[in-house]
């Protein structure tokens, strides 16, 4: 040994069931941040290229000038710093137990005179050795995933990033792996190494390792049977562990709620549809002058995977209330039967709805509906004389630009009931799906057999599905990372806090506690950390998903309403409490399974 | 009848040329009140002895007889209420737990039996270890000496036939130390225990009835110990 610090190493071998925890933290935080930016930059040089392609004398300056440049680095921004911020509490909450496990060991490190100075540098290098192996694995992880990412991007979401290089390898995502590891350590050992600073000497020559400096409450044994009320103590008492670990598990759920609000952004941003067209044709004048045989046709026509139409009609007088003789202007518009079951399918319909009802000659139809709207599920209308009754209300109103009514009554029909009422049985659009092969000498073709009374658009290149599925991916993908993160969070810290107090629990065993008691004792404090943890991250998660939707969302699309998100809040509670029994799982079983004079023995 | 009797008790650790015989072939009977003191080196096999009649460790063979209940035959579960209801244990380091106050660690193994306490009982020992005014302090609050009477207390409460204790003297001073063993054979006499104590100390071997010394894992009956 050279000097006291040779220790680090020498201690690492022996304690590396204890350390792996930590490692693994480290590991994660690393992986992450080289994998954001090193997505962020692959993104950004794929946007450079495709900017050079368009103009040729661009410079780098004008590329970072670049709108899409700045949303992705600023994105990047972003995660990163909460990324910093998660791997900050995890790794502080991982490095502060293993500092508190081994109080008597900086005692007696104290006793045979390493100064409070000596110590700190102690755990900050000790802090730093785990880098010099856990940085390393993170950076070629996140280069790896980075790899697997861009093939699925190529290979699976193809258009726009069918150009991806698929072993890219970026520079500054490395570097920013590499800088927040060392970072995020430092931070996080900074609070543990004054802590350990602190252990006075004399811990290290009495008997109850734990004694708390400071007398603080008391249990309250007679709400809970002595295991629970222990458990419980045990998550409250060390103020600071509660405040990391309800740190942490808020963290992840604000992030997971936050992002649940990114994607319905981008499902308003670029709705995607079952029934949205590739190749329309409407009628020049908005009447119903396309012939229906015309659907048969083209329908029949080589690359036509499917083909529905509309007929519309507007301003129909109808009357609302028969008794109060209420009369209104409607517009109606009929769906095929594709298209009435892809609004269910598209869940654009408001809960209530029975689209099966409509389908057919019926006497049930659809309304447009917005928050003004006074319709309601049940409500008659009667149309020259037949009653019609509404099966099912739209979220919004498709037909106008803003999404809202204004007003106005439109209601949808299938086609069967839509002759029934107005004896009109041409279209005034036709709406047709292509096969993917489907050649540009076919779309002439059909083109060329319609007259000029028709209009045709080929809308094929206006799909959003490559860059949807992309966004998606990438969200969905971050959101698993962050909910691995956090219960990789949980299962250590619930680990490393049954380990810290190994002995005592050695103790309560020998004096009487069976196995069942100790688990329900992890399980109790388990269960407190996740309950104060579910109410903060699900307070302030809600209170900030709301805002983000306010900003993002309904300030754009004015019939967007923000509702509580009660199937993600159910997962949330679901997937912790699935967590609490993984974590506590393994420690309960290794408390059960050891002897009980090993753990009475163990330092 | 004999309380307590260890019939041909061995223990291995580790195995081939490493292997550790910590008890070799032990067998020996203590009756119902006796206060039995076990010495010798460290590292002699007492402590393993010990673990072994307190159920806390498995031997490789050979039997322990508590009350005439033969206590490995049991399944984990028994054997933990078992030695929750029959056996109380003193640690040299106490042991207490940190969370607890003295009433509530006293009162800790009829908790977790989900019993009441016999709050007679319990007055009954606060006064005998003097610990009355005490009862609410938490264990950082109070001295070694205090802290052990609080586990004698913990070990006293359930009625146990028999006590095990591990040095309980080795963190206290002359005085203290005076005062606990003193306690521990008031108990011994007034509720008909039977203590099995391991000491470094002469002098308090001196006060057993019957001495046990244990050598390399062999143990030999000194009976009353005398200079």
């Amino acid at each position: 040994m050279k000097s006291y610090l040779s220790l680090i190493p020498l201690s690492a071998k022996v304690r590396k069931r204890q350390n792996r925890m930590t490692l693994l933290c480290i590991i994660f935080a690393v992986f992450l941040v080289t994998s954001i930016f090193s997505m962020a930059d692959i993104g950004v040089q794929i946007e450079r290229t495709r900017l050079l392609e368009k103009h040729e004398n661009l410079t780098y300056q004008d590329m970072l000038s670049s709108t899409m440049a700045q949303t992705l680095f600023l994105t990047a921004m972003v995660l990163f710093i909460l990324v910093l911020i998660a791997g900050v509490l995890m790794i502080s909450s991982t490095i502060n137990t293993n500092v508190v496990q081994r109080t008597k060991f900086f005692g007696m490190m104290r006793c045979i005179g390493m100064s409070k100075e000596q110590i700190i540098r102690f755990v900050r290098l000790e802090a730093l050795n785990w880098c010099k192996t856990a940085i390393p694995l993170g950076v070629i992880l996140g280069i790896v995933f980075t790899w697997g990412l861009c093939a699925a991007l190529r290979f699976l979401v193809g258009e726009e990033f069918s150009g991806i290089p698929l072993f890219g390898i970026s520079i500054i995502g490395i570097i920013s792996g590499v800088v927040v590891g060392i970072t995020t350590v430092l931070l996080a050992a900074s609070s543990p190494a004054k802590r350990a600073a602190k252990v006075s000497p004399v811990t290290a020559v009495t008997g109850n390792l734990e004694n708390p400096q400071k007398p603080h409450h008391t249990i309250n044994t007679h709400i809970f049977k002595i295991e629970t009320a222990l458990g419980i103590h045990h998550a409250i008492s060390a103020k600071k562990n509660l405040m990391l670990m309800t740190g942490s598990f808020a963290l992840s759920i604000i992030l997971f709620l936050s992002f649940l609000v990114l994607i319905d952004f981008v499902n308003y941003l670029m709705p995607q549809s079952s029934s949205t067209a590739d190749i329309s044709i409407s009628s020049s004048d908005n009447s119903n002058s396309i012939d229906n045989e015309l659907l048969d046709t083209i329908n029949s026509m080589p690359g036509i995977k499917r083909i529905f139409g509309r007929r519309s009609i507007l301003d129909v007088p109808a009357t609302m209330d028969k008794n109060k003789g209420t009369s209104c202007m409607i517009d109606m518009i009929s769906y095929d039967e594709f298209e009435l079951k892809c609004l269910s399918k598209d869940e654009i319909l408001k809960k209530g709805s029975d689209i099966s009802k409509v389908s057919g000659n019926s006497s049930y139809i659809i309304a447009t509906w917005d928050k003004d709207s006074t319709l309601k599920i049940g409500d008659r209308i009667w149309i020259k004389n037949e009653e019609l009754e509404i099966a099912g209300l739209l979220k919004y109103d498709p037909f106008s630009n803003d999404g809202l009514t204004n007003g106005k009554i439109t209601l949808i029909t299938s086609g069967e009931t839509f002759i029934r009422l107005t004896g009109i049985t041409d279209y005034s659009l036709l709406m047709a799906q292509t096969a993917d092969d489907i050649t540009d000498e076919e779309i002439t073709a059909i083109s060329s057999i319609l007259d000029k009374n028709c209009i045709f658009q080929d809308k094929r290149d206006e799909r959003t599905t490559g860059t949807y599925t992309a966004f998606v991916l990438c969200v969905y993908g971050f959101l698993a990372v962050v909910t691995l993160v956090a219960a990789l969070n949980i299962i250590n810290n619930i680990s490393m806090s049954v380990y810290a107090r190994i002995k005592q629990y050695g103790a309560m065993r020998a004096v009487g506690m069976d196995g069942h008691q100790i688990t329900k004792m992890i399980v109790a404090e388990a269960f407190t950390y996740a309950a104060t943890g579910c109410t903060v991250g699900c307070t302030i998660g809600l209170l900030i998903s709301k805002w983000l939707y306010h900003i993002l969302i309904a300030s754009h699309f004015s019939y967007a309403v923000w509702n509580v998100p009660a199937v993600p809040l159910l997962g949330i509670l679901l997937f912790v409490l699935a967590t609490i029994i993984v974590a506590v799982y393994a420690p309960s079983k290794r408390m059960r399974s050891m002897e009980i004079t090993e753990i009475i023995n163990e330092l | 009848m004999d309380l307590l009797e260890v019939k041909n008790l061995c223990k291995t650790y580790g195995s081939g040329e490493a292997a550790v015989h910590a008890l070799k072939k032990v067998s020996f009977s203590v009756p119902r009140g006796e206060y039995v003191a076990i010495i010798g080196e460290s590292g002699s096999g007492k402590s393993t002895l010990l673990n072994m009649i307190g159920a806390l460790d498995t031997p490789a063979s050979g039997k322990v007889v508590i009350g005439g209940t033969d206590i490995f035959a049991m399944n984990d579960r028994k054997l933990t209420i078992f030695r929750r209801r029959n056996i109380g244990f003193i640690f040299q380091a106490f042991n207490l737990v940190p969370e607890l106050t003295v009433e509530q660690n006293i009162i800790f193994p009829v908790l977790l039996d989900y019993q009441k306490p016999d709050k007679k009982y319990l007055e009954e020992l606060l006064t005998v270890l003097n610990l009355q005014e005490r009862r609410n302090h938490l264990p950082s609050q109070l001295s070694g000496g205090q802290q052990q009477r609080v586990a004698i207390g913990r070990a006293l409460i359930t009625h146990p036939s028999l006590i095990l204790a591990d040095e309980p003297t080795g963190n206290l001073d002359t005085r203290n130390s005076s005062e606990v063993i003193a306690l521990l054979k008031e108990a011994s006499k007034k509720y008909e225990q039977t203590i099995i104590m391991i000491t470094h100390s002469r002098s308090i071997a001196q006060t057993a009835d019957r001495v046990l010394q244990v050598s390399d894992g062999v143990l030999t009956d000194l009976g009353r110990y005398r200079e």
